[in-house]
């Protein structure tokens, strides 16, 4: 009797092989060729953003001429729609030097090349564009805030409830500094300074020169009084941004962590020896 | 000695229903924890931008890393075919399995999208540490489910389906694979999660390639202490040894022997970055913590002393190891320094972050950390599904061979 029983059991057995074998033979094939296995999936994190390697995005803060007079926080979340002050993509505070000359610290997404943010998420879901943007794709974020961590310089938000629509939760900045140009990001992914992506890449399409047409440019550089931060393509000898890096000695936040930032500072002040 | 054929005590013994109403409470108070977060977002916890990660992430590094014992009791049988070890095989892959369970479901919780969790599956980061993480829980996972089967199939409730018997007998004979796959996914992982902090270059205070191997080691030594400390009470409250007084012994010593090795590591590791060297961002960071943080003192007087030398010396030594509640007490505390290590590397690292502004009065504050009552009330929930479940497990699963082949049926 336990004879016969193995033996039905042998040949259940070798069916479930057969249809086992196929199909994880199918399920390998499908993630080899179109799946997560593929080519273009493991270098990842490549997205049809338009972006190419032509420009390289690069801002410049004028800390020396900057008045504190706090419009490109303003600007940033009118035109980014960030009602909310905790989650500021552009902070700003009042700092000192270590001389004792009070100056007014500005802080975008630092766009670093070598982003500890992008490294760290399972999911790739931030990536740095062939521009050098450090982006974001708010549907495949899973809001583990591993980039929060990673991050060194304080840059990213999470959204910790779900943002009201506009039309119940009013952003206190607009109209007067500007209108909504993209939409709230929902709860529970993270987000941050995008240098005004859509502005760039919008720009571009109509032929208009980013840093330098303001409707291509970042919100907080255009609403400056000052001129006190600068945009452009760092690959354009002419752009403003190749410009001002090459009139003024600047610095860059923290370069022993090695993330190489793409936005300059020019100290407040020279102070007196 | 008769044989004592009810696993744990009565149904009716009232201590036993004691237990059982303060488990299904901490789970309803888990449940409103759970639904409050759902409904809310993680508004709810009181984690922030400067604190993303708190009372949960500790939650899962320590039942991840208690959970441990499976693996290495496994490798220790199974690969190494230590096999005096066996008579705890099972209670430890089980002891892994509600680590494991528990880890997830608190992530679960823990996550902003919940709903995405494939996504580390599907969308492939292969630079970061957590999708390596990921893989190797979700892998790692189903091989303790392989594992837990057979226990589950072989108790007398699944009897009258011989096929599951038999079954389960075809997945017994896997044993030896899963072994090796489950020390390789262990391996991998366990050191991961400490890679999670240790590759971080811009968090002066976790940025050491130390980071990965303390992980391991700690998680080796807590999830045997563990398992044994589990077994020991198990054998306590059914009044009968379940283990053998040898392999009490030797169990002992495999945590104490990795204890060592953690604390040798441990204490290495602050002398080089410390004592014998200056690096200013270390030294900025951790005279900031030390001046506005515990942690500087939980490391030493909780982590070294009170959960590092202390339990190795009772584990090292037979007067204090041949007396139960002594020896108890030092896998507890082996098992209490697991957890509260996990909490220290957490906040410390972020309640000091770095210095960015070019100034000197920015970002000079420290963050800081106190779970709010939603946070501590789904870890409850969460610890109260692992006691329950190990609760009906020890009562009605088959988790240590029969001792005695003659008293049997």
């Amino acid at each position: 009797m336990a004879k016969k029983k193995n033996k039905a059991l042998i040949s259940r057995r070798d069916a479930l092989k057969i249809i086992g074998a196929t199909g994880v033979t199918a399920v390998a094939s499908q993630l080899l060729m179109s799946g997560p296995l593929s080519a273009e999936a493991i270098q990842g994190i490549a997205r049809e953003t338009g972006a190419s390697g032509e420009h390289e995005w690069h801002m410049g803060i004028d800390l020396d001429k900057c008045i504190g007079c706090r419009y490109c926080l303003r600007a940033c979340q009118a035109v980014n729609d960030v009602p909310d002050d905790e989650m500021r993509w552009n902070i700003g505070f009042p700092e000192r030097t270590e001389g004792g000359t009070d100056f007014f610290m500005t802080r975008p997404c630092l766009h670093c090349q070598e982003a500890p943010c992008v490294k760290v998420c399972p999911v790739g879901a931030t990536w740095v564009r062939e521009d050098g943007i450090v982006a974001m794709d708010y549907d495949r974020c899973i809001g583990c805030r591993y980039c929060e961590v990673a991050c060194p310089y304080d840059v990213r938000r999470f959204n910790w409830k779900q943002p009201e629509p506009p039309e119940v939760k009013k952003n206190p900045y607009q109209p007067m500094w500007g209108e909504a140009e993209v939409e709230r990001r929902p709860r529970g992914v993270v987000e941050k300074c995008t240098f005004c992506v859509h502005r760039i890449d919008r720009g571009l399409e109509f032929g208009l020169t980013p840093g330098v047409d303001p409707q291509a440019t970042p919100a907080c550089v255009v609403i400056c009084p000052v001129n006190a931060r600068v945009f452009g393509d760092a690959n354009d000898p002419e752009s403003p941004i190749s410009k001002f890096l090459e009139e003024h000695e600047t610095f860059r936040l923290r370069e022993d962590f090695g993330t190489e930032p793409k936005v300059h500072y020019v100290r407040p002040a020279k102070e007196e020896a | 000695m008769a044989v004592i054929k009810a696993p744990l005590s009565r149904p009716k013994s009232p201590p036993l229903a004691l237990w059982l109403a303060t488990l299904m409470a901490m789970i309803v108070v888990g449940g409103v924890g759970m639904y409050q977060t759902l409904a809310n977002g993680l508004q709810v916890t009181n984690l922030s931008d400067r604190v993303p990660w708190g009372l949960w992430i500790t939650h899962d590094l320590s039942a991840i890393g208690l959970g441990a014992g499976a693996f290495t009791l496994s490798a220790v049988i199974y690969l190494f075919r230590i096999k005096r070890f066996e008579p705890v095989a099972r209670i430890a892959v089980f002891v892994g399995f509600l680590g494991y369970t528990s880890a997830m479901l608190a992530l679960a919780m823990d996550i902003g999208r919940p709903d995405r969790f494939w996504h580390p599956l599907v969308f492939w980061n292969v630079h970061s540490v957590l999708w390596e993480i990921t893989w190797c829980v979700v892998l790692y996972s189903t091989v303790l489910v392989i594992e837990v089967l057979p226990i589950l199939f072989e108790s007398k409730y699944f009897a009258r389906w011989p096929k599951l018997a038999n079954l389960s007998h075809k997945l017994h004979k896997l044993t030896p694979v899963m072994a090796v796959l489950g020390m390789a996914l262990s391996l991998l992982h366990q050191s991961s999660l400490g890679a999670t902090y240790g590759v971080l270059s811009g968090r002066a205070i976790w940025f050491k390639p130390s980071m990965p191997v303390m992980f391991i080691l700690s998680a080796v030594a807590g999830g045997v202490s563990l398992t044994l400390l589990v077994t020991m009470i198990l054998s306590k409250l059914q009044g009968k040894e379940l283990i053998d007084k040898w392999l009490r012994r030797d169990m002992a010593r495999l945590a104490a022997f990795a204890l060592l090795a953690y604390l040798y590591l441990k204490i290495w590791d602050w002398a080089a970055t410390n004592y014998y060297s200056h690096a200013p961002g270390v030294t900025n960071a951790l005279e900031r913590l030390q001046a506005t943080t515990p942690y500087t003192r939980s490391f030493w007087g909780l982590e070294v002393i009170l959960c590092g030398f202390i339990p190795a010396i009772i584990l090292l030594n037979r007067p204090f190891r041949r007396r139960h509640g002594i020896l108890m007490t030092g896998l507890a505390l082996i098992v209490f320094g697991v957890i509260i290590n996990r909490w220290n590397v957490t906040l410390s690292g972020l309640v000091v972050p770095p210095h960015w502004s070019p100034g000197v009065l920015g970002n000079a504050v420290a963050a800081s950390y106190v779970p709010s009552w939603t946070e501590v009330a789904v870890s409850t929930g969460v610890l109260g599904y692992a006691l329950l479940a190990f609760t009906l497990g020890a009562r009605y699963l088959p988790l240590f061979p029969k001792k005695a082949e003659d008293g049997g049926d």
